[in-house]
Parts: C-alpha cells; sequence; structure tokens
C-alpha cells in the first residue's frame, strides 16, 4: 500500500484523519451525537495498529486480524460503559478497516477483463473480511469476569 | 392483551432490523421482551429481511410475519430499541409506556441535510488521504463526495431503484475526478480520490456483517447479506468502468 513514510508525527496525523473519518460515517449511520468521540476513537485505533503492523512488514488480511483485537475490545468497553448496543461503536470503528477499496477493484478487474488481477484482488478482499470477522468474534465471545458481567446486560433469567 | 404485547415484540424487532441491527441482538431482544411481557410459548426466526414469530393466547394460536425490504442503517434508533427492551426487562415500564416509548424510537430524527453533506464530502477527503492521496486528490475527493451526496439525495427523492442509484453515483464520482486532472496537472492520481469518494458506497460493512452472519452459523442471513454486499459492488464497477470506457473512447484519457 501507499503509505506515508512512519514516522511519530506522521502516525499522530493518520490518528486524527481516522478520528475525523470514522465521525464522518458515524453521522452517516445516524449514531447519536453524544457517541461520537468514542465511535472516533474506536476506529482510529483500529486504523493506527492496522497501519503500524503493515509497516511492519504483516500481510493485509493478517494487520487486519491484528487491529480488530483492539478495536473490538474498545468497542466493547464503550458498549459496557455507555450501556449502548456494541453494533453503535463497531459499525463506526471498523469502517476504517473494511475492504471498501478490495471489493471495489475486484469488481472492476473483473468488468475491464483482467482476470489474474480479479483473482488475486478477490481473495485478498475476502481474507481481510473472514480476518476482521474472526477478530470481531474472538473478542466478543470472551466471557467477562463477575463484577463486569453483571453491568453487562443479559436479560432476566429464564424461569 | 397477548395480541398487544405480541405486535409491540414483532414490531420492536422489526425496527432494529430496518435500523441496522443484527439478526442474533433482534432475536434476542424479542425473546427478552417477549419474556418480560409474559408472551406464552413465544418462538420466533428473525432472517436479515424477515421475521416469523408464534405465540399462544387465550384465544388460541397467535403468528406474525413481517417482511423488511430496506435497510437504512440509524443506529440511534437501535440503540433505542435496546434502552426499551432493557427498561422492560428491568420492569420499569408496562405495556402502554413500552409502546410510546417504541413510537418514540421509530419517530428518532435523521441529521439534517446540511451535516449529512459536510459529513459525507469529509468522509470522502479523509479516505482519500488514508489510502495515500495528496492535497490534490483529497480535495478532489472532498468535491466529488459532495457531489454524490447531492445525487443520492435527488435519486432518494424520485424513488430510483437502488441499483441505478449507485451506478449514477460511482459514475458522476469517477467523472469528477477525471475532470479534474488537467486542473491539477502531472503528478494527479485520480484513483485515489476515485476509491476515497467511493467509500460511502462501498460495501464494505455489509461485507463484514456477512462473514459474522456466516461465523455465527445463520447461513441464509449471511448469504443474503453476501449477495447484496456482491451486487453494490457490481453496480458501483458498472458505473466507474462506463466512464472511464466513455471517457477514453471520446477524450483519450488513458484506461
Amino acid at each position: 500500500m501507499m503509505l506515508q513514510p512512519f514516522s511519530l508525527p506522521g502516525c499522530l496525523v493518520q490518528f486524527a484523519v481516522a478520528i475525523l473519518a470514522t465521525v464522518c460515517f458515524a453521522v452517516a449511520f445516524q449514531a447519536p451525537r453524544r457517541h461520537f468521540w468514542c465511535c472516533g476513537l474506536t476506529g482510529a485505533v483500529g486504523w493506527l495498529v492496522y497501519i503500524l503492523c503493515t509497516a511492519a512488514g504483516l500481510s493485509g488480511p493478517v494487520a487486519t486480524l491484528v487491529a480488530a483485537l483492539p478495536l473490538t475490545g474498545l468497542a466493547r468497553f464503550f458498549a459496557i460503559a455507555h450501556r449502548a448496543p456494541i453494533t453503535l461503536f463497531l459499525l463506526c470503528g471498523i469502517f476504517p478497516l473494511v475492504p471498501g477499496a478490495g471489493i471495489y477493484y475486484t469488481a472492476y478487474y473483473l468488468l475491464t477483463s483482467q482476470e489474474t488481477l480479479f483473482a488475486a484482488k478477490g481473495v485478498e478482499t475476502l481474507k481481510i473480511a473472514v480476518a476482521l470477522a474472526l477478530g470481531i468474534a474472538i473478542v466478543c465471545s470472551i466471557p467477562l469476569p463477575g463484577r463486569w458481567s453483571r453491568r453487562q446486560y443479559r436479560g432476566p433469567k429464564p424461569n | 392483551m397477548t395480541d398487544r404485547a405480541m405486535e409491540l415484540v414483532v414490531e420492536a424487532g422489526k425496527t432494529m432490523l430496518e435500523n441496522g441491527g443484527e439478526v442474533f441482538r433482534a432475536q434476542d431482544t424479542m425473546e427478552i421482551m417477549a419474556r418480560s411481557l409474559g408472551v406464552q410459548g413465544f418462538h420466533v426466526y428473525v432472517l436479515t429481511n424477515g421475521i416469523f414469530a408464534s405465540a399462544e393466547s387465550e384465544a388460541g394460536e397467535l403468528s406474525a410475519v413481517r417482511h423488511i425490504p430496506r435497510v437504512r442503517i440509524h443506529l440511534g434508533r437501535v440503540e433505542a430499541v435496546n434502552a426499551l427492551s432493557r427498561q422492560l426487562a428491568a420492569g420499569g415500564l408496562d405495556l402502554a409506556g413500552a409502546e410510546a416509548a417504541l413510537a418514540e424510537a421509530r419517530a428518532l430524527p435523521e441529521y439534517g441535510r446540511r451535516l449529512a453533506w459536510l459529513a459525507g464530502a469529509v468522509g470522502s477527503a479523509c479516505f482519500g488521504y488514508l489510502f495515500g492521496g495528496g492535497a490534490q486528490e483529497v480535495i478532489t475527493a472532498f468535491f466529488a463526495g459532495l457531489a454524490e451526496m447531492w445525487l443520492l439525495r435527488l435519486f432518494g427523492r424520485a424513488g430510483v431503484s437502488k441499483v441505478f442509484t449507485d451506478i449514477a453515483g460511482a459514475a458522476v464520482c469517477t467523472a469528477l475526478c477525471l475532470a479534474a486532472a488537467p486542473l491539477w496537472g502531472a503528478g494527479y492520481q485520480a484513483p485515489h480520490a476515485i476509491i476515497g469518494a467511493l467509500m460511502v458506497l462501498t460495501p464494505g460493512v455489509a461485507l463484514t456483517m456477512a462473514i459474522r452472519d456466516l461465523i455465527n452459523a445463520d447461513y441464509l442471513s449471511g448469504t443474503i447479506r453476501l449477495f447484496d454486499a456482491l451486487l453494490v459492488a457490481g453496480c458501483l464497477a458498472c458505473g466507474v468502468a462506463l466512464t472511464y470506457l466513455i471517457a477514453n473512447s471520446l477524450l483519450g484519457v488513458p484506461l
């Protein structure tokens, strides 16, 4: 990918832009105003981990999997702290990581008859989507210790 | 009594699904609400675009079916319905109160037009930057995003189908980004601007949610979302490829 040279100011700028981008999609998804900062932070943390991983030489899907872990953890934390559904933070937060560009390039190569590129891009896109979903599933299925799980809503006990 | 409770539960599930809640969340919420309201023998099967539920009442078997053909993500409403089911389970609401709360949740307003446009345009510009664009690409993506939001609103009002809206949106983006090339001169990378502006339309979230459904073993819901994502991706690529072809044959823009 076309990343800026890895440096501290570069990272800060990327982080800030990722917050702004995520908040824009929080507006598009009609998230309540009071959750904008949390959505933005969730997305920016995911993106920062992702670019650090790719700068360290990891491939796209692996970097996405690694980035999905802190991202989902943060979303889950905000969901418990604000007693809101985790979707609220997750849907906005994963936006910088979702393979939107990959899907687009796959379809574009298919239409312009570049079969080799189409297959390569298609497989990579699918891998990224699976990695992201797996990361979310892993963090969401970690059971919480008693004190926290009581705060997390589970509904009334069945009779 | 059970009729009204059943209606409330199914409508709450419908509100969740049509505003972008997940399938398993809608199912959980409906079961919790039915239990809190004392609906006997409640069973429900939820798909991405449909709800099938049945319950028992004094008069006999009750059933309810809902079709949700179109999803417009509104996370505020999902949160409101979630809060409603939570209050109901805690015993803080009766049936009439819950009905009022649901009506209120469904009537939550959307953000105003100006803010939505600004968000679309700034979001496009941000993704233009995150995907490696420089100042030229970011500025182009901003205006392409603005044009795209305008077009989406126009077509949404006129009731144009989703397929055609996506094709036209992608075509307008691409045309603008290609048309900006002579203004910026050498060094301008049209693809970065195009993909930044298109990010608003790409079905990345739908694809990821489809895989999540599949991992949850909701195979049917996952497949529905997957095909939805593929259709949108095809439409976008169609719009972009057509514009490139026209620009190539009429104006000699390289592919």
